[in-house]
């Protein structure tokens, strides 16, 4: 018995030898890693900011990657429409008219004999510049006016938030019909004009939050106490913080200003023939839908696909820049 | 003097009123010297250097009367571009918490060189190299390898070793710094502020030191003065407040420092509470509060009664309160 433990102990204590030994082997050679750990030159040490948190989330994100697809691909349609259909929007045969899918025209015809699947792939076009370029309008003016109301606050956020107030009120139907009914000019621009002057409230509204927020920080206080103007503290301090919520809101407006697009070009007020807007096809289409539901169906699922992924991409965003919802 | 502040009163708009937060608040502090303001929380010390630094928000807040003289100027007159060049350049504020007072997404270094290319309009790589040469000054290690790192990586007391490079790359003659070491540990408080009192000799800077830590007082410090109320009810060189105050807010304050002699006893505490600044009592403020008060400080306001030149006290009976 005695013999037998004392070999345990020995066995154990071999191992323990063995231990610290490899134990030294380690910790050398971490020591010699060591200059680039702490250091920061590592790559586990890299800062991560909260736009690569966000991007890392989003990769993963099947909502994302699916939205951002099918957006992809609009963009690509409204850029080269001509790499998916050989016809002309505008080219129609009333003889048709009506008809259904057939060979070279997997859309069937509309009621003027137009290819559906021609119009419909125009018409991206038309949708995606009036909801890029009126987003673009809005977030500009909506920023700024914003970021002025709530940086300076007092008399100016007064002022600034009652003349939000003013615009919230005006009903987005009826001040198109009363308003663009006026106008003759049959572009783009005074849709994007109008969408515009009735989105950038929404914008205004947040991008205030942002910087009411944001200006709180003890870091803004501090920046000014170092001397650094007001330019300065809203461009590199307040901004880059406050930029988020603005870019998740803009992006769902996105969308809805697509629908709006097609609703007042459906009401008449929008887009006018001969143009080519998914509104006005769905307009067109409505009063014999009876007797040829293809002519209506196309053009609205494609006005449907487009707002889904734009609203689907903003709330991927939005819940990847939350911090709150990790 | 380097600043004066001259019968200084600011006021703040709210819903409940009007709160006076400082009222009538005088105080100098020459080249060199280190001026500590203590009080309670709501006692208007850091609004008072809000306002000197001239970063208060107005509104709410108003300067309802007095002068802040720095260098010759009275600063309150000055132009809002004017007193922006003095901020950063020739007078600086260290803040309570450096992690919250450095810009997250900012690296330190960046934020140090910036001092240098928005006040100075130095060049970026020399600014950067004036970075480096700062925090090797307020001996962070490895100063040349940690420049590129963000805030978050730094621990407490070297965050707070940043923000003061910050306020002294430019060599300002003034530096207030309002509570530099409340948010760290007690060891490290004795580092910082070690650093700040030994830059402070090296640029014959003045220092007013915000702080309602006593200890830290003690050991710095030139001159002290107390506020109550938005009023400094008792200034003094530090000795000879230690020695025997001459206010009994100043005395309850002493009291109130837990002694090792006193290990098992109860502590001492002032009792009530700090009056709300939008109805402070009338006559003597701290009246309520204090063991010493008659009828007169219900009444009259104390001036600040000269108790010796260099010493002041806001009390009717100082004789009292100094002979204990």
């Amino acid at each position: 018995m005695p013999d037998g433990r004392h070999e345990e102990e020995q066995a154990i204590a071999g191992t323990g030898m063995g231990g610290t030994m490899d134990l030294g082997v380690d910790e050398a050679e971490t020591l010699e890693k060591r200059p680039e750990g702490p250091d920061g030159s590592g790559p586990q040490d890299k800062p991560r900011s909260l736009w690569s948190d966000a991007w890392r989330d989003l990769r993963r994100n099947p909502v994302f990657i699916l939205s951002g697809l099918v957006i992809l691909f609009l963009v690509f349609i409204s850029l080269w429409p001509s790499a998916i259909t050989s016809g002309s929007p505008l080219k129609c045969d009333l003889s048709k008219a009506q008809e259904g899918s057939q060979s070279g025209h997997p859309f069937g015809f509309d009621g003027q004999g137009c290819d559906v699947y021609t119009r419909t792939v125009y018409g991206a076009r038309t949708s995606v510049a009036v909801g890029v370029l009126a987003t673009l309008g809005v977030a500009v003016l909506g920023s700024v006016l914003g970021a002025l109301a709530g940086f300076f606050g007092g008399i100016s956020d007064s002022v600034l938030s009652r003349i939000t107030d003013v615009f919230f009120a005006i009903p987005v139907v009826l001040g198109g019909l009363v308003l663009l009914s006026v106008i003759t000019s049959n572009t783009i621009w005074p849709v994007i004009g109008f969408i515009v002057l009735l989105g950038w409230p929404q914008i205004s509204r947040i991008a205030r939050g942002a910087v009411i927020t944001a200006k709180q920080n003890d870091y803004v206080q501090a920046a000014r106490a170092l001397g650094a103007s007001n330019s300065r503290l809203v461009l590199r301090h307040i901004a880059p913080n406050a930029v988020a919520p603005v870019i998740v809101v803009a992006t769902i407006a996105l969308g809805t200003y697509i629908a709006l697009e097609a609703t007042l070009s459906y009401l008449g007020v929008g887009l006018k023939p001969p143009s080519v807007s998914w509104g006005i096809d769905i307009s067109a289409a409505s009063p014999y839908v009876r007797n040829a539901p293809h002519a209506l169906l196309w053009p609205s699922g494609a006005l449907a696909i487009t707002v889904l992924a734009f609203i689907m991409l903003g709330d991927a965003v939005r819940d990847a820049l939350d911090p709150k919802l990790r | 003097m380097l600043l004066e502040v001259r019968d200084l009163h600011v006021e703040f708009r709210t819903r409940d009123g009007i709160a006076r937060a400082v009222n009538g608040v005088s105080y100098g502090v020459d080249a060199g010297e280190t001026l500590a303001v203590l009080g309670e929380s709501g006692s208007g010390k850091s609004v008072t250097a809000q306002a000197v630094m001239g970063i208060l928000d107005i509104p709410p807040g108003r300067i309802t009367g007095g002068e802040v003289i720095f260098q010759g100027r009275d600063l309150l007159k000055l132009k809002e571009e004017e007193r922006r060049r003095v901020r950063g350049a020739e007078m600086a504020m260290i803040f309570q918490d450096a992690l919250s007072s450095l810009n997250p997404v900012i690296s330190v270094g960046d934020q140090l060189a910036e001092m240098f290319t928005v006040h100075r309009g130095m060049s970026r790589k020399d600014a950067r190299a004036k970075a480096v040469e700062l925090m090797d000054r307020v001996r962070i290690p490895a100063a040349r390898e940690r420049v590129r790192q963000y805030p978050h990586q730094f621990s407490g007391g070297m965050r707070q070793r940043i923000m003061i490079a910050m306020a002294l790359a430019l060599e300002p003659a003034l530096i207030i710094a309002d509570e530099p070491t409340t948010a760290l540990d007690v060891t490290v408080q004795a580092q910082v502020m070690e650093l700040l009192a030994e830059l402070q000799r090296e640029l014959r800077m003045g220092l007013i030191l915000i702080t309602h830590d006593l200890g830290v007082v003690a050991d710095v410090a030139d001159r002290i003065a107390v506020m109550y109320a938005g009023r400094i009810v008792e200034s003094a060189p530090v000795h000879d407040i230690y020695k025997a105050p001459a206010h009994p807010y100043t005395r309850g304050l002493l009291d109130s420092i837990p002694r090792l002699d006193q290990k098992g006893q109860e502590l001492y505490a002032i009792k009530g509470l700090p009056p709300s600044l939008t109805h402070i009592p009338p006559g003597c403020a701290f009246h309520p509060r204090c063991p010493l008060a008659r009828d007169v400080c219900r009444t009259d306001e104390p001036p600040l009664y000269e108790v010796s030149a260099t010493r002041g006290s806001a009390c009717h009976f100082w004789r009292e309160c100094l002979n204990g």
